[in-house]
């Protein structure tokens, strides 16, 4: 038995057409008992970037306070709002701290950076629990269900999806991989993030 | 043996050559021997009291601070000030977190680390009890460690002063005011820095109890252009940031003021630049 299965639960995030989308599902368990189906495991960080922690819960808990903690310290320093990109390299080097006795926890991380001409650029990433990156241009998964939902996504994805068709997406990819996984359900909240708006959205799942 | 040497040869300078003592002392990095007059921070309270003026005033609604720039010309990049960050020209006012601004008179570098002190100690804070820093405590946890190096050896104590302008839920607003010495205290108004004496006579005489935001900002520049050295005040000489609670979310809102906001609101208190002033000129 794993402890990165202890409690169960699945993050995902995609690539759209200047949009970007990161659900999770709701499940906080006792190995296979199930305790709450209201636990947020994807928060807000900044305007423009969200974090999902899928991973041991009470890591998910401290680590939203860590990540509180030292982009509050980015911001006044810096007087400004982090980038995805800066944000992504500080989740990788506060999880590398704890190399020999990490967090159990996976980070997935979707947000628009900017760019130069003043628009702004789709950007997802992720890293495994010792902070290892990828940058990927399509989609990234992590969780109980992560196996499940590359084959969902890899079957569901295409490129420049629009806001809405993005949102079908990634709630269909994540409504049918965590009916594949025992740790993982019990509905999802997908937040689909654009320039100007924020949408997010509760879907009913199977309760079984 | 060799040290016990030394600490006589102190001790016999201090009182053979008592206006020397002092130089002595410090050349054997003992700083934080006593002194016979007890004078130890006559140097850090001596570079407060050079330091531009910074001045704050306690009211029903809010806290108003403002501070006198000295490092002025018109060859020095401000570009930074005028664009982007949370306002201000960062040489006196500081946002120390979402419910504390800091303002600071004396040695700039000592105060930057101080500030980054405080900065931290609020999100440690944050980070242990889920909950924004009282105003009391973080003065208290900058405090601490000033006191520290009066009385451990080696190092000099900070030459800062600083006041604290903020909002906790249990004491509402609140002004403090800490020295080099670690010694703090709460006020309804009060200064640091160059003139503080002018100034606290001023306040003293002016303030009422029950003053309201509008009429603090008002006493605030009026007693700030009486006391700075320059004929008119503008924003190029002049740091200025209010807190006040947010209507919407009741939660504290600290607002340092941009360079033309500053401007702005001295055109309209009638304490800024007259326009025959700029005819005058050309």
């Amino acid at each position: 038995m794993s402890i990165m299965e202890y409690n169960g639960g699945s993050v995902i995030a995609m690539v759209g057409k200047d949009c970007v989308a990161i659900a999770s599902d709701l499940r906080l368990g006792n190995q296979a008992l199930g305790i709450s189906s209201n636990f947020q495991k994807i928060f807000p960080v900044t305007d423009r970037i969200y974090l999902g922690l899928p991973g041991l819960a009470t890591d998910v808990t401290t680590l939203r306070e860590v990540f509180r903690f030292r982009v509050n310290m980015y911001t006044i320093k810096e007087e400004r709002e982090i980038e995805p990109e800066t944000f992504a390299h500080l989740v990788s080097s506060t999880l590398y701290e704890r190399r020999f006795g990490p967090y159990f926890i996976e980070p997935v991380m979707a947000g628009l950076s900017k760019v130069a001409t003043g628009g702004f650029k789709p950007f997802i990433a992720a890293t495994d629990l010792i902070g290892c990156l990828n940058f990927a241009k399509d989609f990234v998964v992590a969780g109980t269900a992560s196996s499940k939902l590359y084959g969902a996504a890899e079957g569901l994805w295409e490129p420049d999806l629009e806001p809405e068709q993005l949102f079908e997406t990634i709630s269909q990819t994540m409504l049918n991989a965590v009916d594949r996984d025992a740790y993982s359900g019990w509905g999802v909240v997908v937040h689909v993030i654009e320039k100007d708006k924020i949408t997010t959205r509760t879907l009913k799942g199977r309760m079984d | 043996m060799i040290v016990s040497k030394i600490r006589q040869c102190v001790h016999i300078a201090a009182i053979s050559n008592r206006h020397n003592n002092l130089t002595v002392v410090e050349k054997l990095g003992r700083t934080t021997i006593f002194s016979p007059e007890g004078k130890h921070f006559e140097y850090a309270m001596e570079a407060i009291s050079h330091a531009g003026t910074v001045l704050g005033v306690l009211a029903k609604d809010g806290v108003v601070l403002a501070a006198e720039k000295k490092v002025t010309g018109k060859l020095l990049d401000l570009s930074g000030a005028k664009e982007g960050g949370y306002g201000g020209s960062g040489e006196k006012i500081f946002l120390l977190n979402s419910n504390v601004i800091g303002g600071v008179a004396g040695l700039t570098a000592d105060a930057n680390s101080l500030i980054n002190y405080a900065r931290s100690a609020a999100q440690q804070h944050l980070l242990a009890y889920n909950e924004d820093i009282p105003v009391e405590l973080l003065a208290q946890r900058l405090c601490d460690m000033k006191q520290s190096y009066t009385q451990y050896g080696g190092l000099r104590p900070f030459g800062a002063s600083l006041l604290y302008a903020g909002y906790d839920q249990q004491y509402q607003f609140q002004l403090y005011h800490s020295d080099p010495s670690g010694n703090y205290s709460g006020w309804k108004a009060t200064c640091i820095g160059a003139n503080n004496g002018t100034a606290q006579s001023l306040l003293k005489q002016e303030y009422k109890d029950d003053i309201e935001v509008k009429a603090a900002i008002s006493l605030v520049l009026k007693t700030m252009s009486k006391t700075m050295d320059s004929t008119t005040l503008g924003s190029e000489k002049l740091e200025f940031a209010v807190i006040t609670l947010d209507p919407e979310t009741k939660l504290p809102k600290a607002k340092i003021y941009r360079p033309d906001e500053i401007d702005e609101l001295l055109q309209a208190e009638g304490l800024g630049k007259k326009e025959e002033d700029d005819a005058m000129k050309s």
